[in-house]
């Protein structure tokens, strides 16, 4: 390397690291210390209301995994909404893509209508949909045929489920719905037309056209169904606040209590945020893992 | 000619429908704030006999609306300067600069997009009250740069590849500093995903509910969701006064929508693909 050459590849560096210090400096503060001591703190009995501290190894996580029942529990209700918002969120969004992609001067209508209900924070959309499930169906279920709308939406663990489900639904599917929308307008038309031609009905072209060719949607809308599934947390806290009992009560709730309600034992909600963490690690791998493969073979 | 008829009504069936879910609890909310207590026990589904306006003057005297939509604004304010400030910068120096450092700080930055906001909440908030920025509106939009910087980041790098080199480096050669460069002639190229950013960001923020309930304790300092949800912890029976409320809180953002629907829709487009 000769003397002007090394002279500018040390401005080079200087620049790079000029130009991304802010950055690594907020980067360093508000997510490299809070994950590296997360990771540290989960390991102690570490709690504010204690001037010290101690190692306790893995005692945390074994107790988390041996006695903690309301976090084990929490933790199986969630990955069984995280399944249920993932199959129903991506076939209604995929549905409603379709079909609003059918109409022709309607189109942006139909889109409004449905992107709509996202604008509206997690947290109005339970409060509108309390005021649904205590008030408004009590009354629907009086008109005729519309009986089984008399459910206790919020008091009954099971129903409870389906009534978180459904707002998480109505809230998000239009979200997916423009991802989907935007990859269905990418499909060439002239593909699916040449198909129609060779006498392919609509199911077979849509399973052995559209579907294939709109893979890297699917894909993309899988992750965010799966990652904000298992995170869910705000239309619960406002729903139904984990209730009845805890019967609702999902992980990131359980940990929430356990971070900011007595007795703030810091160290082990830590641990309990760890394994969070990992889940949703080991959901990333996975789904990139299947996903990437499926979008190879088609 | 029959069938593909018999398609359409089908079609139309079915959104006229899903429409109808998407919208009927928007216009229960709607129906209802308008009511007086009496006459929401009566009826729900009905309209008023009376059309009121209490609920909305009480609700604004109640509640410091105004306030709390200022409060609002100050935080992302802060956050979205301080997000795209930080992200342009090192995304444009990063996606010009190859070597295994620049890819390394790429690196660093895009895994840090699968931490969940859940697993370091307790640890932030132990940060942020060793820096004094809880309970601050500028602390927590300063968190908002930290939490929001990686994906922005990702964004301009991509961004940054589409456009062209010459005009930087003619620029450098006329002896333009680097910081010259990147303000005068760089960043005004880079306006379509700045505002990209901008949009997708005001959403989050705007609407985000578990990082203000864990930073702001003071009544003063409450952003609008906040208020909302204590609102709601006050009248939680009395539900026109507290639709009223809900239905004043998403003003600010259903105007949003209004004016700003296509670059939303494309920018979550765009943002997904990337």
């Amino acid at each position: 390397m000769s003397y002007s050459e090394k002279k500018r590849s040390l401005k080079n560096l200087k620049y790079l690291l000029l130009f991304t210090f802010p950055a690594l400096a907020f980067y360093f503060v508000f997510l490299f210390i809070p994950i590296t001591s997360a990771i540290y703190y989960s390991f102690t009995d570490w709690s504010p209301v204690r001037p010290d501290y101690s190692f306790v190894g893995l005692n945390n996580y074994i107790e988390i995994f041996t006695r903690d029942r309301h976090f084990t529990n929490a933790l199986r209700l969630t990955m069984r909404f995280t399944i249920f918002i993932f199959v129903l969120q991506n076939i209604i969004a995929l549905g409603l893509a379709l079909l609003v992609e059918t109409r022709t001067k309607s189109k942006s209508f139909f889109r409004t209508i449905f992107f709509l209900p996202n604008m509206f924070s997690l947290i109005i959309s339970s409060l509108m949909f309390r005021f649904i499930y205590t008030r408004v169906f009590v009354e629907v279920s009086e008109l005729p045929f519309l009986g089984f709308f008399d459910q206790s939406w919020l008091g009954d663990p099971q129903v409870a489920f389906w009534s978180i489900l459904i707002v998480s639904l109505w809230n998000g599917a239009g979200y997916m719905m423009i991802i989907y929308m935007a990859a269905l307008q990418s499909v060439p038309a002239s593909i699916t037309e040449a198909a129609k031609i060779d006498g392919a009905n609509g199911f077979r072209r849509l399973t052995k056209i559209t579907l294939p060719m709109i893979m890297h949607a699917i894909t993309i809308c899988s992750f965010l169904t799966l990652i904000r599934g298992f995170q869910i947390f705000d239309v619960v806290f406002r729903l139904t606040g984990g209730g009845p009992g805890r019967a609702t009560q999902v992980v990131a709730l359980n940990i929430f209590e356990e971070a900011f309600q007595q007795p703030l034992r810091y160290g082990y909600a830590n641990a309990k945020a760890m394994i969070f963490f990992a889940v949703i690690l080991l959901i990333t791998l996975i789904q990139t893992g299947v996903m990437k493969k499926m979008e190879i073979e088609s | 000619m029959k069938s593909k008829n018999m398609i359409n009504v089908c079609c139309l069936f079915f959104l006229a429908i899903f429409g109808f879910i998407a919208f009927f609890p928007i216009y229960m909310a709607v129906l209802n704030s308008f009511k007086t207590q009496g006459e929401m026990f009566t009826s729900v589904l009905a309209l008023p006999n009376e059309w009121t306006l209490q609920n909305y003057v009480d609700t604004i005297q109640r509640m410091d609306i105004f306030r709390n939509i200022w409060n609002t604004v100050i935080v992302t304010l802060v956050g979205q300067t301080g997000i795209v400030i930080c992200a342009s910068l090192a995304g444009w120096r990063l996606s010009r600069t190859s070597g295994k450092l620049s890819s390394f700080i790429f690196i660093l930055f895009l895994s840090s997009m699968l931490i969940p906001f859940n697993a370091i909440m307790v640890t932030l908030a132990q940060v942020a009250s060793t820096l004094n920025l809880a309970d601050s509106l500028i602390g927590l939009g300063l968190i908002y740069t930290g939490l929001g910087t990686s994906m922005a980041l990702f964004l301009y790098h991509g961004f940054v590849k589409t456009v062209p080199r010459e005009l930087e480096e003619s620029a450098r050669i006329d002896g333009c500093g680097e910081f010259q460069i990147f303000f005068k002639i760089v960043f005004p190229l880079l306006k379509p995903i700045t505002a990209t950013i901008l949009i997708l960001n005001s959403l989050w923020i705007w609407n985000d509910f578990l990082l203000p309930m864990i930073m702001l304790s003071n009544v003063n300092n409450q952003t609008l969701i906040l208020a909302i949800n204590r609102f709601f912890g006050e009248f939680t029976t009395d539900w026109p006064r507290v639709l009223s409320g809900l239905i004043m809180t998403s003003i600010p953002v259903v105007i949003f929508y209004v004016l700003f629907q296509k670059n939303i829709v494309a920018g979550i487009a765009e943002g997904a693909i990337k």
